[in-house]
């Protein structure tokens, strides 16, 4: 058992005691009830559970919460799908992800917001050339799997977003 | 095959359960109604201006809302704490089930309750018909199937049962003993159907389904495989008649007319798994004191799921028996049919009724979803087409389609038929014979799935026919073109289509297409040394609708003019929300801000009874019930056969149309003060909604808050709600209001005055479609057609799909970028079954318990022409053209697409699925 300490979208969670090999998935929906994370596969292959980690030097990934487990976040700042919107106001990701009709069941969607989010983060941090932009979503978006929409709407917003701001996004 | 229906509220009385179908709003909010009524009032509606979905901002932010997000400290008035259920399932259907081994699981992995079937049959619960077989395999018994439920372990803590959970995850805690060999079974359904034409398309049939009915053979083999002939010694006269046109047909097919050309084919397909995101789950609470059961379940069939608990519990001891159930629906991470009549309720509600007083939580993983889960039936086609070589005409048409049914019936049957009556696809053949049988096997249970067994037919079909192009030869397109039904042309089952039929629009649409026109060139240029091009096409119908479809739908429009829906289907992605609202505003001119799916007990107003079969009903039995004026064929359907925008849709667009006619007309006039008496008051289909003010002649616009606070002050009609129901056409009645006689599609209304209570509409007359129609194969077809480049590396075999466009005909779109989105990943779908995906149905398959993403591959945005998948929609017929289903045909033509271009590119025919890299790479070798 483990003690663990965790900020979730700002705010500290814990020391609460947990089992060594309890899934980071299974902490935050059956320990704290954050649903918005979701259960796809339990093998890390749709990456429907995924999160964003903030590391210290300022830069995010996405990481599977499925078969990870919950101590070897200890100490860590993470964000899900619950900490995008700021009160009632949704983020520009979240926005465009509504605008473009990308999701239909939506169970895949936390886990594209936040891919779609720390390819934001990365690219405001490192810019790309407008001619990579397409590949460039395609490759950060790839690990994830939906069965409804054939992906084209998840990367036509991505996109609008990159576009819609190019001197903060592209080369 | 459906379970048999019952005089509904009497049954609910004699078996001593009340049912409430889905919750009231309760006083401590949030409720779990308040999570799923969407967008939700004073909320932002992206769905306004068509901005996005009714569901758009809580599926962005993470709201509970399926019905795995919920816990018991999620619902109010429950206990805080949850338990877990764990379903353990049978890895061996050849061998003798002698128990499982929970000695190992001791100290805190003990778990709390053990359910098996003898405690099933202690109980004395009743397995509904639709789910026959054993609920447990029993001990002693070789289990009916792989996958089948041995026992149910349900833990105190998640803790207990995450752990058992892992120590079951390697098989070795179930015990079996002597090889038995699998159990056999009968087969599942077989039906024969066959159409002969007369000799001028005006001509009545010599023989058709329509005119004979459906046939059976009488005898079956030692096997459980009929014997379809030699007819003669077939006793059953119906059989033998058809058997005899059918066995004319195939003698045709010899290939011994040498103006005949004669292409005899044998085609396979896999068994797939519907892979909806979210794994079946479910939340049960059975307070046995009040002997209340609360259920919160995530289906696509709520109605049917309901009758199912109940008549599971209806002869239950009284310490397994509620008095009252209340089942929640919410909304579904994915369905594609998968989650229609799914038996996974059946065990939430084991593991509540047997953990009394405690709240359990039942969920799969995904090795359980593969193992348990309803899957797509794999095929075996045989096909035989004769083409005239001098007109390039299909004259006669011949298969026998053998499905695998696995473990239990489920929609076997229906997916035999609909697969049958879907054999000819966008043809006009003159003589078909087809004959079906759905098997029982030891294989995983399959059932509903997009496509619904037509994907496998008409990619046999469609892939067919390019072979038979080039073997005349004739361009693909002209040869479809050629043979392409006509609008008022005969299906195989003797019936015309009463909707839309634009194939050959769609035909010139894709024969247009630069990827089509360009397909010679593109083969042609040079391209990176060892790929090889190709470019495919195909061109589909597909039925929606099952022949006995109802939906409800329920609108009010408060002072304010703001509009709350409600609805009997519930939400699996498909847009259903937004449809409802955007149907409705066509005829009340504003978007809803309320819209609550799955609802059943929202409509107790009209007093709804049923009785019968409404497939099997006779004409006799339907004109003496239907003189019960609260008597309908079926109350509730199942979302599912592409009968979301068509049916779903179509009662809450009936009760919005009453209260435009009876409230909102009624309060204009008023505003713009035309008395009753003015010829214009009767002009009220001559107005129009324009920027949500409704427009008339030269009056002045009106506001829909104006309209509604003048409609409520006067107490005209504020709300209505209806039933409507489908047997390929709508049923239609007259029900007097406002001393007039108004005619609807819909069999049943209620209406509310002001803020009054909704009180029901008798209805005076009405028109059920005849019983005759359950012969009809559809009435109710969308075509869609699709075109592929593919470029395939000769070295390794990896294909890639270059360029795609899918052309569909969807009637009015309600929704256009929702249909887009259907196509999208209809395409995504059709790529993954052609290319990628595929289960062994027996030993090593899903059944096993080992089968995860891993090993079962979907397509990916990579595997995609993300950038270059180009959808079209046609444009409606009218402007009033009822919206048409689509969901399923939009993946159909992608896969036979694909295989005509993968031959294109290799010279090479692919006659079983999925066509893998390694194939492909030997065929190119």
């Amino acid at each position: 058992m483990t003690a663990l300490v965790i900020t979730i979208n700002g705010r500290v969670h814990g020391p609460t005691e947990v089992r060594d090999d309890l899934t980071m998935n299974d902490f935050l929906r059956e320990y704290l009830g954050m649903t918005g994370t979701k259960f796809g596969c339990g093998a890390a292959q749709c990456l429907s559970c995924a999160i964003i980690v903030d590391e210290p030097d300022g830069t995010s990934s996405t990481s599977p919460t499925c078969i990870v487990p919950a101590v070897s976040f200890n100490g860590k700042t993470i964000r899900t799908v619950e900490g995008h919107a700021k009160g009632d106001e949704l983020s520009v990701l979240q926005k465009a992800f509504i605008h473009h009709f990308a999701f239909q069941c939506g169970y895949c969607t936390p886990g594209f917001l936040n891919e779609g989010q720390v390819l934001l983060e990365r690219l405001a941090r490192t810019p790309v050339a407008r001619a990579d932009v397409e590949s460039t979503i395609a490759e950060a978006l790839d690990g994830h799997l939906c069965r409804c929409t054939g992906y084209v709407k998840y990367h036509e917003a991505v996109r609008s977003v990159i576009l819609a701001e190019p001197q903060r996004y592209l080369l | 095959m459906r379970a048999s229906r019952r005089e509904f509220m009497t049954w609910v009385t004699a078996s001593g359960i009340s049912l409430s179908l889905s919750r009231l709003a309760a006083a401590q909010e949030p409720s779990f109604a308040a999570r799923e009524t969407l967008p939700g009032r004073n909320h932002w509606n992206p769905a306004s201006g068509g901005l996005g979905r009714i569901d758009g901002s809580p599926k962005v932010t993470g709201a509970k809302l399926y019905a795995s997000d919920f816990r018991a400290a999620d619902m109010p008035g429950w206990p805080q704490t949850t338990s877990h259920a764990l379903l353990v399932r049978a890895p061996d259907a050849s061998r003798v089930y002698l128990g499982l081994d929970l000695a190992r699981l001791d100290g805190p992995l003990k778990p709390t309750v053990v359910v098996t079937a003898d405690d099933v049959t202690k109980a004395n619960l009743t397995v509904p018909d639709f789910y026959a077989g054993d609920l447990f395999c029993p001990v002693g018994k070789t289990p009916l199937y792989l996958g089948q439920p041995l026992a149910m372990l349900i833990f105190d803590s998640f803790d207990a049962f995450d752990r058992a959970r892992l120590a079951f995850r390697d098989g070795t805690l179930v015990q079996f003993g002597d090889e038995t060999g699998p159990v056999e079974g009968e087969n599942y359904g077989a039906f024969r159907f066959t159409r002969v034409a007369g000799p001028t398309p005006q001509s009545p049939d010599v023989y058709s389904p329509i005119l004979a009915g459906w046939v059976s053979p009488g005898r079956m083999q030692h096997s459980p495989l009929p014997v379809w002939e030699p007819y003669a010694r077939e006793t059953s006269k119906p059989y033998g008649k058809a058997a005899r046109y059918g066995e004319a047909i195939r003698a045709e097919l010899t290939g011994t007319d040498p103006d005949l050309l004669v292409l005899d084919r044998r085609f396979e397909t896999q068994s797939v798994d519907p892979m909806f995101l979210e794994t079946e789950s479910g939340l049960g609470w059975y307070d046995g004191r009040s002997r209340k059961l609360e259920l919160v379940l995530g289906i696509q069939s709520p109605y049917e799921g309901a009758e199912a608990i109940a008549t599971l519990l209806s002869k239950a001891k009284a310490a397994f028996k509620p008095k009252h159930i209340e089942a929640d629906f919410a909304y579904m991470g994915g369905g594609f049919g998968g989650r229609d009549h799914t038996p996974f309720i059946l065990y939430v509600t084991l593991a509540a009724i047997f953990f009394p007083g405690r709240p359990v939580r039942l969920a799969h993983d995904r090795f359980q979803q593969f193992q348990g889960g309803i899957k797509r039936h794999a095929f075996k086609m045989h096909t035989r087409i004769g083409i005239s070589r001098k007109t390039g005409k299909i004259t006669a048409f011949a298969a026998d389609h053998v499905l695998d049914g696995g473990g239990l019936q489920n929609f076997s049957t229906n997916v035999a038929t609909v697969a049958a009556a879907a054999a000819i696809g966008i043809y006009d053949i003159p003589k078909v014979d087809v004959t079906t049988v759905a098997l029982h096997s030891r294989g995983v249970t399959a059932g509903s799935m997009r496509g619904y067994g037509t994907v496998q037919t008409m990619t046999a079909l469609e892939t067919l026919i390019d072979e038979a192009a080039a073997a005349l030869p004739l361009d693909p397109i002209a040869f479809r073109r050629r043979n392409a039904l006509a609008p008022d042309g005969r299906t195989m089952m003797g019936n015309r289509y009463t909707v839309s039929v634009r194939t050959l629009e769609l035909l010139d649409k894709l024969e247009a297409h630069p990827i089509w026109t360009a397909r010679a060139a593109e083969k042609a240029r040079p391209k990176r040394d060892g790929i090889v091009v190709g470019t495919g096409v195909a061109c589909v119908t597909k039925d929606y609708g099952t022949g006995a479809d109802c939906s409800m739908g329920r609108i009010e429009i408060d002072p304010q003019g703001r509009i709350s829906i409600a609805c009997d289907q519930p939400e699996m992605g498909n847009g259903m929300g937004t449809a409802l609202a955007s149907r409705v505003a066509i005829h009340i001119g504003g978007l809803a801000d309320e819209v609550a799916l799955g609802q059943l007990d929202a409509f107790g107003a009209l007093a709804l009874v049923t009785s019968g079969n409404s497939y099997t009903m006779d004409q006799a039995t339907q004109d003496a019930v239907e003189k019960n004026s609260r008597w309908v064929p079926a109350i509730s359907s199942a979302t599912a056969a592409s009968n979301g925008a068509h049916v779903g849709t179509h009662a809450a667009a009936e009760a919005a149309r009453v209260i435009f006619r009876f409230g909102l007309w009624p309060a204009a006039l008023a505003l713009w003060n035309i008395p009753a008496t003015d010829h214009r008051a009767e002009q009220w289909a001559e107005a129009r909604w324009q920027e949500g003010r409704l427009v008339f002649a030269d009056l002045p616009p009106l506001s829909l808050p104006d309209l509604a606070a003048k409609a409520h002050a006067a107490r005209l009609v504020t709300g209505a709600m209806t039933h409507c129901f489908s047997r390929w056409a709508f049923a239609s009645a007259t029900f007097p209001i406002q001393d007039k006689r108004y005619r609807a599609e819909a069999d049943a209304l209620a209406v509310r005055h002001g803020a009054g209570p909704f009180e029901r509409v008798a209805r005076v007359a009405v028109a059920f479609p005849p019983t005759s129609n359950n012969r009809i194969g559809t009435t109710f077809g969308a075509q869609c057609g699709t075109v592929v480049r593919v470029e395939i590396d000769r070295t390794s075999g990896a294909i890639r799909i270059a360029k795609a466009y899918s052309v569909v005909e969807c009637g009015r779109a309600l929704v256009p970028e929702v249909v887009r989105g259907q196509a999208q990943g209809g395409f995504a779908m059709g790529v993954g079954y052609t290319l990628l995906e595929t289960l062994p149905l027996y030993e090593g398959g899903p059944g096993n318990g080992q089968w995860n993403l891993g090993q079962y591959v979907v397509a990916r945005g990579s595997d995609l022409p993300l950038h270059d998948l180009e959808i079209e929609l046609l444009p409606p017929v009218s402007a009033d053209e009822p919206p048409k289903g689509i969901a399923e045909v939009v993946m159909i033509p992608v896969v036979p697409a694909i295989l005509n271009a993968i031959f294109d590119a290799t010279g090479h025919r692919f006659y079983s699925l999925p066509v893998t890299p390694t194939m492909l790479k030997g065929a190119l070798a």
